[in-house]
């Protein structure tokens, strides 16, 4: 389970890349009411677990991991207001903060028939758009990620290889990455440094352009470990 | 009879090769140990047997330029036997090379090594795998040189064999196979036609030879009509049936035991995650500074105070005993060699093979290469170019082979560059140490490590703009922690300095008597006299360390060794100052390559390269030692 912090997060990041740039740490702080110091901290292990790309000058974007989430919880928090507004007859200085909270809890299920009964809005009671609900679906490869966007922990199996260099495809099928195959990612080293893959009963450090490359069929999202659980 | 030891990086095949043939081949814990192919010949019950030791390789297509040898080797010569050596603890790639073996009809013996921790780790049935498989196997444990007996009496006894067995592809590729070989029947091949066939759907150049142009042109319609149904690449399938396969004999043959996380595991993990890593890099590098320079110099010290006392006046009677001024020069070219050997090889160049070989036996390097990764990117390289660079900092001629491990040529000729400038080799360390850092204190050693990174940093910046392209990114496989074994780093350790006395120290012998003779005859002065407006007047050397300087072309640790025999002391705070050692060592420690690096250059890079970043060193080293004085002096 991704936790409240990390959704708060990734829904500000949402907001702050839409202009097509990276956040910047200091516009986070503001956004968040927290120390930029935090912000780094939270945004490297962001990072870490592959809800973000952040490099320290330039600011954060978000993965497609990331993008999916970060696009849920505002997407949920747009209805939400429009339905506590529109619906509840809440005011729209307090809806804001409800629906703050509630975004969090509110299942896909009940999203989806929160905003048929409301007939699918599509903007929030400030004019703000609400996204698709379907709009990041992947279509055909469902539920493949690319390794290099994994975060520490978790673990699948690899769907397919994509990339037309012959050089590179048969440097990674080489090194044990082919299709079927299972793999864990054990760590992911900072300042643009390589993945730590265990795939088979061996070990290997692959560096992003490579893990780039590997499409991997991700499973037991729930059996991904919390840190310090052991 | 001719043995090819085959396998993936670091199974263990030096090892073996080296348990067999008693011929020394370096081995460490870390892919990529052996560049290049290791011959030794053998009588085994009366017949000869060569053994040839390849680099590692994950698969006989593709790959970096040490694995191109060893598949280029398998390809060009038919052994009479090809030793397959497996890690019994990763079974799966050793299982796909070994496939790959089979289909192009070398006759396979298997080693299956490391039996020791896959026993603790499950149960191998190696009678089923070798039923399986159609291939005899002999479980090993190189190390301790266990199977090495019945190994051999393998080999010996031709047990090697063309395996029946096939992986079993799509059906589709099945078909295609079928096509080819049908297409390819009438025509003469190295190597089995359905071998052939795969390598060519692979999309191997190298086994097109031989093979018409019309199928070819099929097979390339192939792989394009694969792709677009199946949407995937016809070599991505093919390794996914032989991993398949590989998997599916695996579950038959083996049944891993749940086992507790050791505490060896733990450590491994420690070393490796950047925020208790990069603080036990930062300490392992400390360590290995502090015992160069303090148990270094003191070990210098010792050494030679123990000499004096056991020499005493030996020296002095002998001059006496022989007379004359050849007594002289003979009795003390004698002394002071064998001086210089105790101060500058024993202490410093010992040590560091000692402390190296340590390292790379444990495992830790390629965590090294990790943690570096973000680092390196910075200078143009990547992580794995650390390995190099901490060989050359014993000696460059390995290090510029081991660039070989490095993909692109673009990256071994910034790497060779850094680590034939910027990367002092033990030789040069001993000078730095044993000059300055004795007579000045480790600041000054500091010093020059802190203008050779930095040199390091500019090059490496420099270097990755003129020649433009992105590098390359890290691939490589991290073995786990192991403990060194004595016996491996006191072998390997010898191998490394042997040369220092059975080559060097004869040359450093016959230069000093040489030396004391010419100096006895004033012809020395002579020589030395017209270029002291360089020597004295731009480095603000005494002039005579000219012929130093010269020497240290031979070899670098020479150019410490006869400042010794030139001045006729080990005591050189008698002779120099402090400033006069540190540009001395400064010019040595960037100084131009040495004969033997210069030779393995013209080799890797070519002789235009090599002349030309020789003279740039050279050129470096003077201008750094004349800053260095100018600086000094007037500050």
């Amino acid at each position: 389970m991704v936790s409240e912090n990390v959704e708060e997060y990734l829904e500000c990041l949402w907001e702050l890349t839409q202009d097509g740039t990276p956040a910047r740490t200091s516009d986070i702080a503001k956004r968040m009411d927290v120390s930029p110091a935090s912000v780094t901290e939270m945004m490297q292990r962001l990072d870490s677990q592959g809800y973000i790309s952040y490099e320290r000058y330039k600011g954060a974007t978000l993965t497609e991991k990331g993008l999916r989430i970060g696009e849920a919880i505002k997407r949920k928090h747009r209805l939400l207001e429009r339905f506590l507004v529109d619906v509840l007859g809440i005011e729209k200085e307090r809806s804001h903060e409800e629906a703050c909270r509630l975004e969090h809890m509110l299942s896909d299920e009940s999203e989806r028939r929160i905003s048929e009964m409301m007939n699918n809005p599509s903007t929030c009671p400030d004019g703000d758009p609400i996204p698709a609900m379907d709009r990041l679906r992947p279509s055909g490869n469902e539920g493949t990620i690319v390794l290099s966007e994994m975060g520490e922990g978790e673990e699948g199996t690899i769907s397919h290889l994509a990339c037309d260099d012959p050089q590179k495809i048969r440097r990674i099928i080489a090194m044990g990455f082919v299709p079927e195959r299972p793999l864990i990612v054990e760590d992911r080293l900072p300042m643009g440094g390589p993945v730590l893959v265990k795939v088979g009963d061996s070990r290997v450090a692959l560096a992003k352009e490579y893990a780039d490359l590997v499409h991997v069929r991700t499973r037991n999202r729930a059996r991904h470990r919390h840190h310090g659980d052991r | 009879m001719e043995v090819l030891l085959v396998g993936n990086p670091n199974v263990g095949k030096s090892v073996i090769f080296s348990r067999l043939t008693g011929v020394g081949a370096i081995s460490s814990n870390y892919p990529g140990t052996t560049v290049d192919y290791l011959k030794a010949d053998m009588m085994v019950n009366g017949k000869k047997v060569t053994f040839i030791d390849l680099p590692g390789l994950y698969s006989l297509t593709g790959g970096t330029e040490d694995q191109r040898v060893a598949a280029q080797m398998l390809r060009s010569s038919s052994p009479d036997c090809v030793l397959l050596v497996a890690d019994a603890t990763r079974l799966e790639p050793s299982l796909v090379l070994l496939f790959q073996l089979i289909e192009l009809g070398h006759p396979v013996l298997v080693a299956m090594n490391m039996m020791d921790s896959a026993r603790k780790r499950g149960e191998l049935d190696i009678a089923r795998l070798s039923a399986i498989l159609d291939v005899p196997i002999v479980p090993t444990v190189a190390i301790t040189g266990e199977g090495m007996g019945e190994l051999l009496r393998a080999i010996e006894g031709g047990q090697a064999r063309r395996s029946t067995f096939r992986v079993r592809y799509d059906p589709r590729i099945e078909a295609y196979l079928e096509v080819l070989r049908l297409g390819l029947a009438n025509f003469k091949l190295e190597h089995p036609v359905r071998g052939v066939a795969i390598k060519l759907l692979e999309g191997d150049e190298a086994f097109a030879e031989g093979v018409p142009e019309y199928i070819l042109t099929q097979v390339d319609r192939l792989r394009k009509e694969f792709r677009k149904e199946h949407g995937e690449d016809l070599e991505v399938h093919i390794n996914r049936d032989r991993y398949g396969e590989a998997g599916r004999i695996l579950s038959e043959v083996y049944r891993p035991k749940v086992q507790p996380r050791t505490r060896g595991q733990r450590l491994s993990d420690l070393t490796l995650r950047p925020r208790t890593g990069v603080p036990i890099l930062l300490a392992v590098l400390t360590l290995l500074l502090a015992a160069i320079i303090g148990l270094g110099s003191w070990l210098e010290e010792a050494l030679l105070t123990a000499y004096a006392s056991v020499t005493g006046t030996f020296f002095a009677d002998l001059a006496e005993m022989i007379g004359g001024e050849l007594g002289t020069a003979l009795a003390s070219g004698l002394d002071l060699s064998l001086q210089a050997i105790l101060a500058v090889v024993v202490p410093y160049i010992l040590l560091f093979y000692l402390l190296l070989a340590v390292l790379e036996d444990s495992g830790y390097l390629p965590r090294v290469v990790v943690l570096m990764d973000g680092v390196m990117h910075r200078i143009g390289l990547h992580g794995q170019a650390i390995i190099p660079m901490l060989v050359g900092m014993g000696c460059n001629v390995p290090a510029i082979l081991a660039t070989r491990t490095v993909e692109s040529r673009r990256e071994r000729l910034i790497l060779g560059t850094i680590i034939v400038m910027a990367v002092p080799c033990s030789a040069q360390m001993a000078v730095i140490v044993g000059t300055v850092g004795s007579y000045g204190g480790p600041v000054y050693v500091l010093a020059i490590l802190a203008i050779l990174l930095g040199l390091v940093l500019l090059l490496g910046r420099l270097l990755h703009r003129a020649l433009r392209f992105e590098p390359t990114g890290l691939m490589i496989e991290i073995p786990d922690l192991a403990v060194p074994r004595p016996r491996n780093v006191a072998v390997k350790t010898w191998m490394r300095i042997k040369e220092f006395f059975v080559l060097a120290f004869p040359i450093l012998l016959a230069g000093s008597i040489a030396l004391e003779l010419l100096a006895a005859y004033g012809v020395l002065a002579k020589v030395v006299e017209p270029l002291a407006f360089f020597t004295e007047g731009f480095l603000g050397l005494p002039a005579i360390t000219i012929i130093a300087l010269l020497f240290g072309v031979l070899r670098k640790e020479m150019s410490f060794q006869l400042l010794v025999v030139l001045f006729g002391t080990a005591d050189l705070a008698a002779v120099m100052t402090v400033q006069q050692l540190f540009v001395f060592a400064l010019v040595m420690a960037t100084f131009m390559p040495c004969l033997s690096a210069f030779a393995v250059m013209v080799k890797e890079y070519g002789a235009k390269g090599t002349v030309l970043i020789a003279l740039a060193s050279l050129a470096l080293a003077f201008s750094l030692g004349g800053a260095a004085n100018l600086l000094l002096t007037y500050l």
